[in-house]
């Protein structure tokens, strides 16, 4: 097998681990993984490295939004490697790139003991995209979640962040009940308007405690 | 219709992503001039670029069609198909009526260059396919000028296809010199959209897979280990671009042993056009390049060279083994002179680095494979670092010595082979040139 990202053929060095462990595969190779950046501990809330409270999070939480996520972790931060690798994922739509994160991912979900809500993506994107990216990574890493939200249809993309800072009611509920824990994930952080949207209106309708993982800190 | 038509014609493209109106699209399917077909086949095969290895296609859940839906991971860069997209094609090519073109070339031909272009088109006018087996600086380019011409002038539809943008983009301004008034296009990843029906296409070999029975020719250039050891894909492109039973002229320095014995119609030119040898690769050791330059230490051999062109004011170019490496050697050389520059290929600056090489604005550059071929800088020196290093194939490393005493005026370079043990790829390299020179001299 080859390196899903750049094509160059696998080391498959055959050990006693492999006969006894089913280890998970390695989808890219030892060079591409290391162009890889992790993102090191520091906010307590959105992750950010640095500061136990980073400068946009503590004006979050002077505003209606103050307590809507309790805590956070975004996994890599968004570097060069990184912005290719999401580039080829959820824009040339290789969906076979959901592998390449996801035990990680499942890792995380799985060790926030909640249940696990990703970010939908609205009907009509979802089907010129073809797939969820956040599903799909889920998918991959056998992670169960439940789709409680479902998205208006405005693209959060498009606008400015004063504009996503104001927008209201992205998030409808579907309907379901909601449970008292939960861990939101997203593919990536951005200026966190979109965790906070779905967290509040969470938070309103029942939830105790809602975090959240995504891969990416942008 | 009639730009869709002159767009598509000979096309094989994405329905949803063409520079039309859906609309127009629409009518002309409706009309019977489109046909459509799945992106992949019912056997599960790429009708683009034909790849059907269970790796590269596969599947996944679609949200579009909500049900199990097959992907071509090879092509994606290029848009990606799917069993849910559509792929479009005219249904009958334009076709061309012979017509005059005007040629504006007043070059000469060397007697070998004559005798090499006269083969061609006789093998042409036969319709048999013919390979040009010529040394770095033989001047292959302009032996197909004469061939091209009565191709073109036949009304006949051709395209050049070329492993590399680089090459692509050395090559078209010298054939829309020499061919004022045919429309060329010129296609690379990422080139700009051409307008109108383009009689001769100059191409990297990928894009040849958005092509279907296009062309009544092909020139694959650099055809070197084509179409064995190299990407089958891109071989099964060139037959797939072609119109039925239309014949292929490969172009190489270097040629795989297969290819020439595929190929019985065949021109040799051992001898560069100015008539001088080929520089032979000289060996020399530097033991442990990679601890030194772990050190942060350029080994004294190596600088000692690289200060003598500065010295001497002569540009160079120095090969490295790893993107890495360069990253690496790039500080510690810029300290020896600012003027010396980083090339390899996520390079954005590429173009223009080898511009100010040229025209001496810039002392020396850094290089990866990148550079090895269709690069033309007078006077230029060459060193390899790590020539022994296992990416450094011997027709690499021909490629490579073939920069060097490319023009009349300094036609004996320097090609140093800087090595940590001598390989047995270094030791082929160098006995092709001296061979190359002893049959160029008959």
């Amino acid at each position: 097998m080859n390196c899903y990202l750049c094509d160059s053929q696998l080391d498959l060095k055959p050990s006693w681990r492999d006969l006894f462990f089913m280890d998970p595969e390695e989808t890219i190779c030892i060079t591409c993984r290391s162009g890889f950046e992790r993102n090191g501990s520091g906010c307590r809330i959105c992750g950010l490295a640095g500061a136990e409270l980073c400068s946009e999070c503590s004006y979050w939480e002077t505003t209606e939004f103050r307590g809507a996520i309790d805590s956070g972790k975004c996994l890599y931060i968004y570097n060069q490697a990184m912005k290719e690798y999401f580039h080829q994922f959820k824009f040339l739509q290789d969906v076979v790139l959901a592998e390449v994160f996801a035990d990680e991912l499942a890792k995380a979900v799985r060790k926030a003991g909640a249940v696990a809500v990703p970010i939908p993506m609205n009907g009509e994107k979802l089907r010129r995209r073809t797939f969820s990216q956040v599903d799909s990574m889920l998918d991959a890493g056998k992670v169960g979640y439940i789709h409680l939200l479902q998205k208006n249809e405005e693209v959060q993309g498009e606008k400015t962040k004063e504009e996503r800072m104001a927008t209201r009611g992205l998030f409808m509920l579907k309907g379901n009940p909601v449970p008292k824990n939960i861990v939101l994930v997203d593919d990536m952080y951005t200026t966190g308007t979109t965790l906070r949207l779905a967290a509040k209106l969470l938070k309103e309708s029942g939830a105790e405690t809602v975090s959240f993982i995504a891969l990416i800190r942008a | 219709m009639e730009a869709l038509q002159k767009f598509l014609s000979g096309r094989i493209w994405l329905r949803d992503f063409t520079p039309f109106p859906q609309e127009e699209i629409e009518n002309a399917i409706d009309a019977g001039f489109i046909a459509v077909q799945k992106g992949i086949t019912e056997d599960l095969k790429c009708a683009r670029c034909l790849e059907q290895s269970t790796e590269k296609i596969v599947s996944y859940n679609c949200a579009k069609c909500e049900a199990e839906c097959f992907y071509c991971r090879h092509c994606i860069r290029m848009g990606r198909v799917s069993s849910c997209t559509d792929l479009i094609t005219w249904k009958d090519p334009l076709s061309l009526t012979p017509h005059s073109h005007s040629f504006t070339w007043n070059g000469e031909l060397t007697n070998l260059q004559q005798l090499a272009s006269d083969e061609l088109s006789e093998s042409l006018r036969k319709n048999r396919s013919h390979l040009v087996y010529a040394v770095c600086g033989a001047g292959k380019t302009e032996l197909l000028f004469p061939p091209l011409h009565k191709a073109l002038s036949e009304g006949k539809r051709i395209c050049i296809a070329a492993p590399r943008t680089d090459v692509v983009l050395e090559l078209s301004p010298r054939l829309k010199a020499v061919f004022p008034d045919t429309t060329i296009h010129t296609l690379y990843g990422g080139s700009a959209l051409e307008e109108g029906f383009a009689q001769l296409v100059l191409a990297t070999t990928h894009q040849l897979y958005r092509f279907s029975q296009a062309f009544d020719l092909v020139v694959v250039d650099e055809a070197d280990a084509f179409p064995y050891s190299y990407d089958p894909a891109l071989a099964r492109a060139v037959i797939k671009s072609l119109k039925a039973d239309s014949p292929i002229i490969y172009v190489s320095a270097t040629p795989s042993r297969k290819l020439l014995k595929a190929i019985p119609n065949q021109s040799k030119i051992f001898r560069r056009f100015h008539g001088h040898a080929l520089p032979v690769p000289e060996y020399r050791s530097l033991w442990n390049y990679r601890k030194s330059f772990n050190a942060n230490k350029i080994p004294e051999k190596l600088a000692g060279w690289v200060k003598l062109r500065l010295e001497k004011n002569e540009p160079f170019m120095l090969f490295f083994p790893t993107i890495e490496m360069i990253r690496q050697a790039e500080p510690l050389f810029k300290w020896i002179d600012n003027g010396i520059e980083a090339v390899h290929s996520k390079d954005e600056d590429r173009k223009e680095k080898v511009m100010k090489l040229r025209n001496g604005e810039i002392r020396g550059v850094l290089t990866s494979t990148i550079l090895e071929r269709g690069v033309t800088i007078e006077n230029i020196q060459v060193g390899v670092v790590g020539a022994d290093e296992e990416v450094f194939s011997a027709s690499a490393l021909i490629q490579m010595a073939g920069r060097a005493g490319r023009s009349s005026a300094f036609p004996n370079g320097e090609v140093i082979f800087f090595h940590n043990g001598i390989s047995r790829q270094m030791d082929k390299a160098r006995d092709l040139i001296i061979s190359y020179n002893r049959e160029g001299r008959r």
